[in-house]
């Protein structure tokens, strides 16, 4: 009996030992909830400190640092930037109380002894002070929401640069010799910054970043210590949401002087003078520069690479330059926003637009009748003989001629209402005001010249509602094609109901007509009793 | 029983030697689920849905729940956050816009129908039930209220009547089985006026999903919720902005409920069928052996004893022997030593005597 209850005992052992085992390799049993999130401050100055990557792994987490909260505790001690940066050839150096990134152990005692000490200093004062502890500053998270921005020089601000520098490009603008290994100022080269400075710091070239912060919070500084009006030199000067819309944005401003055509001809081979070679059958596609200039706020929306035609890089065949992107498809290539219909098609979410176009698929809508409403001009009207010159004043003459006006049925064919009653049941047919709707959308597009010129057959309007058959003055019903729901044999068809509602609905709600209100059944047909 | 170090270990090992064995087993017997074949499912299009509540008013109508407390047509019970209740298989909340989405969210909530469903697992009397059409159906028959299921689903359906004294039962949707089966739609899909949500062939749906995506990147967030959540439900969502933000659960993993427990409860039936048999097994060698070494033991004493016994009796005979012979030769020396002396005295006696000898020898020829 002794014997037996032993023998019981460790069975019970082992059995809640193996049990315990199987449960422990199911984490989910134990349902592991995340904590709810607070939220977090959003702020434009975060800059993580990692710096010391560069001599190898880290071996604590980077420091979060608020640089705007420094610079203005320092202010108010009336101290500025030089408490923290080192100046070489009047310069700032960017990097924190040093030149250059030396050995691992002097960088190390630069952070700790200079940060340390001044918040030590400041505590002392009886002021609010940082960590003077490792942890508090090596901790996992930022605890803070990025809220930066990137900015630009647009239009505006590049006029306003030119204007405070008295047209002195080389001020900013420069190229690099290779050969002397200098920069210099390259009258009529000038491109934008981020041409050559990219992303990361190359062999001879530093990174945008770096080249920014450098010159631009350099400059800015340099004029105000003279006592004069300058930009920003703090971070949220330029990179904070808020303080961007109060940068001043001028409306009227001058074209910028780069030699550019007004009206040319989308070349489509390399050189000067020669636009067509037997090679090339596309009618040609006029282009008014001078018009576009005024629809973007930079050059390089559409310049991305350098200040060049097109076809310098993006030829015919594609060419390694133009990372063998063909012309064809620099040119047309959806969501790309540097070639022509990416552009246009991203017009289509204004909201005069997208009523009709969020429904549409990505994808080019029109027939290929619709090529001639760039392609132009036959290949040959412009001549091999026909100098540069007369060939723009052909482009611009082709241009102006264009009617910018979509092309509609009379009203009196369009019918004044439509009746829909096919679905009747628990309420009384719709009496839908057709042409009210049409006049509306209509005027929406009046002033959008874009859109007049796409908008360029009789239909294209009306198929906005009445899709997917030609455009027609009598189009098929909307019974023709939608029936009977969840058709397994066309699953991507709706049924006739939700075809009437969400044609509806989902325009009204892209075109924001915020009345009548989707859930107000009545408001479009009354209840039947 | 006191129990030795060596035999624990030799158990501990035949016992883990069981569980080993049993893995295999369990690997073959626990394979992917993905589903009933040719099972039907609703997809729910988030970035269609109006907030209108017909799909609540159709539920209520096909399903003949007791009428609401506020009519269908008032939207302003969608200012607070609900759940599904003894009186409504479904309900739409409302989630204010948040990051990227200008106008409000809707979702709908309902049973979801999972392909494994955790309800039906934790029943012990077997009152869900996965049927091929996809719907999880209840059987209020069977049902004895434990409300294991309530607690079971993850995403918090079952609701329970609880003013019900005498016979309650769980309520939930059941994908309007009764209707599909019969090649009707679901009353809330057949209520909703512009197909936010599709019904079909699961596999079905998710291609319609897949291809939206694919057709809308802009309008969609690449995901559609329900393919693999816990191990894949038959309700299917698409939505245009992070399921967090619908309040949808992103923490469920893609392990089916039922897999969760798998593991440990097929070890019962190792345990309790296989280890007794085993551990007696064990235990009737160990006894057995015991029996033996004790018969043995017992054996060799006797044996032993015997053997003792028979060379005290050979040692016996052999002293007696001996002390026999040496009697004999003590007898035979005493004899030949008598002999011996009694020839010396008679040769004295003779040489002494020879007269007399003549004498005796007369005398004795005389005699």
């Amino acid at each position: 009996m002794e014997k037996g209850r032993a023998l019981m005992r460790w069975t019970a052992i082992l059995v809640t030992f193996v049990m315990a085992s199987f449960l422990m390799g199911s984490p989910a049993v134990f349902g592991v909830k995340t904590p709810p999130q607070k939220t977090l401050e959003r702020r434009a100055d975060i800059i993580r400190i990692d710096s010391m990557r560069v001599f190898g792994k880290l071996t604590r987490p980077p420091v979060t640092y608020l640089h705007q909260k420094h610079t203005e505790a320092l202010e108010n001690k009336n101290k500025d930037c030089s408490a923290c940066h080192l100046s070489q050839d009047n310069r700032l150096s960017t990097k924190f109380m040093r030149l250059q990134n030396t050995a691992k152990e002097e960088v190390m005692d630069i952070y700790h002894t200079n940060c340390i000490s001044c918040h030590k200093a400041s505590a002392a004062d009886k002021e609010k002070s940082g960590p003077v502890v490792c942890g508090e500053c090596h901790k996992d998270g930022a605890g803070v929401l990025s809220s930066w921005r990137p900015i630009g020089m647009d239009k505006s601000l590049h006029y306003r640069h030119t204007k405070a520098q008295a047209d002195k490009c080389e001020n900013c603008h420069h190229v690099y010799n290779e050969a002397t290994k200098k920069l210099y100022y390259a009258k009529g080269k000038e491109g934008t910054c981020r041409y050559c400075h990219q992303a990361a710091t190359e062999d001879n070239r530093i990174s945008m970043r770096l080249a920014s912060h450098m010159e631009c919070v350099g400059c800015h500084r340099q004029t105000l210590a003279k006592n004069e009006s300058a930009g920003p030199i703090t971070c949220n000067g330029c990179h904070d949401a808020g303080q961007q819309k109060l940068i001043e944005k001028l409306k009227n401003v001058p074209r910028m002087a780069a030699n550019q055509p007004d009206f040319v001809f989308v070349k489509k081979i390399k050189g000067n003078g020669k636009t067509t070679n037997p090679a090339t059958r596309m009618n040609l596609v006029p282009f008014n520069h001078k018009d576009h200039e005024t629809y973007n706020d930079t050059c390089r929306v559409c310049h991305h690479a350098e200040l060049q035609s097109c076809v310098s890089c993006h030829t015919l065949d594609g060419a390694k330059e133009g990372d063998f992107v063909k012309l064809e498809q620099a040119m047309h290539r959806l969501n790309a926003e540097q070639s022509c219909i990416g552009c246009h098609e991203s017009k289509q979410t204004n909201q005069s637009c997208a009523g009709c176009h969020t429904s549409f698929e990505r994808k080019r809508q029109q027939g290929t009748s619709a090529c001639v409403n760039c392609h132009m001009v036959p290949n040959s009207r412009v001549s091999d003989e026909v100098q540069r010159s007369e060939e723009k004043m052909e482009a611009a003459t082709v241009l102006e001629n264009r009617q910018a006006v979509a092309a509609v049925y009379n009203v009196e064919d369009i019918p004044q209402t439509v009746t829909i009653e096919t679905l009747m049941n628990q309420y009384e047919p719709v009496k839908m005001p057709h042409r009210q709707i049409f006049q509306a959308m209509i005027n929406k597009i009046d002033r959008n010249k874009l859109a007049n010129y796409f908008h360029y057959e009789n239909g294209t309007v009306c198929q906005g509602c009445h899709h997917n058959s030609p455009a027609a003055k009598t189009p098929p019903k909307c019974v023709s094609c939608h029936g009977r729901p969840f058709n397994e044999k066309d699953p991507f068809k709706p049924g006739l109901m939700a075809a009437y509602h969400r044609q509806c609905m989902e325009c009204h709600k892209a075109m924001e007509i915020n009345k009548p209100v989707s859930t107000d059944c009545t408001a479009c047909h009354a209840k039947r009793s | 029983m006191s129990i030795s170090r060596r035999k624990f270990l030799g158990w501990l090992g035949a016992a883990g030697l069981g569980t080993a064995l049993s893995k295999t087993a369990r690997a073959a017997s626990n394979k992917r689920f993905d589903g009933y074949p040719q099972s039907s499912g609703v997809l729910f299009d988030s970035t269609r849905c109006i907030g209108c509540r017909k799909c609540e008013e159709g539920c209520n109508r096909v399903n003949e729940l007791p009428e609401p407390d506020r009519s269908f047509s008032d939207l302003s019970v969608l200012d607070s956050e609900r759940r599904t209740t003894a009186k409504a298989y479904t309900i739409v909340n409302r989630y204010d816009a948040s990051s990227g989405a200008e106008s409000p969210l809707y979702r709908k909530v309902q049973c979801n129908h999972c392909l494994e469903p955790a309800c039906a697992s934790v029943c012990f009397v077997r009152a869900f039930t996965k049927t091929e059409s996809g719907a999880v159906t209840y059987d209020a028959s069977v049902c004895v209220g434990c409300r294991y299921c309530m607690i079971a689903c993850p995403f918090e359906i079952p609701a329970y009547e609880y003013n019900n004294a005498f016979s309650p039962r769980i309520m939930k949707c059941t994908m309007c089985h009764p209707r599909i089966i019969k090649g009707l739609l679901p009353g809330c899909v057949e209520a909703c006026p512009t197909e936010a949500l599709t019904y079909g062939k699961r596999e079905e749906l998710l291609r319609i999903g897949r291809e939206r995506i694919r057709r809308f990147p802009e309008r969609y967030v690449d995901h559609i919720y329900g393919e693999n959540e816990m191990g894949g439900t038959s309700w299917l969502y698409l939505s245009g902005v992070p399921f967090k933000d619908l309040a949808m659960r992103e923490d469920l993993g893609v392990t089916p409920a039922p897999r969760l427990t798998s593991g440990a409860l097929s070890g019962v039936p190792i345990v309790v069928g296989l280890w007794p048999v085993l551990l007696t097994g064990i235990y009737a060698i160990n006894k057995r052996k015991e029996k033996i070494e004790q018969q043995e033991k017992e054996q060799a004493v006797a044996a032993a004893l015997e053997k003792a016994g028979a060379e005290a009796k050979a040692k016996m005979t052999a002293a007696m022997e001996s002390a026999e012979q040496q009697k004999a030769k003590a007898i035979e020396a005493a004899v030949g030593k008598a002999l011996e002396e009694a020839a010396k005295a008679a040769e004295k006696s003779a040489s002494d005597t020879q007269a007399e000898d003549a004498d005796k020898k007369s005398s004795e020829e005389d005699s």
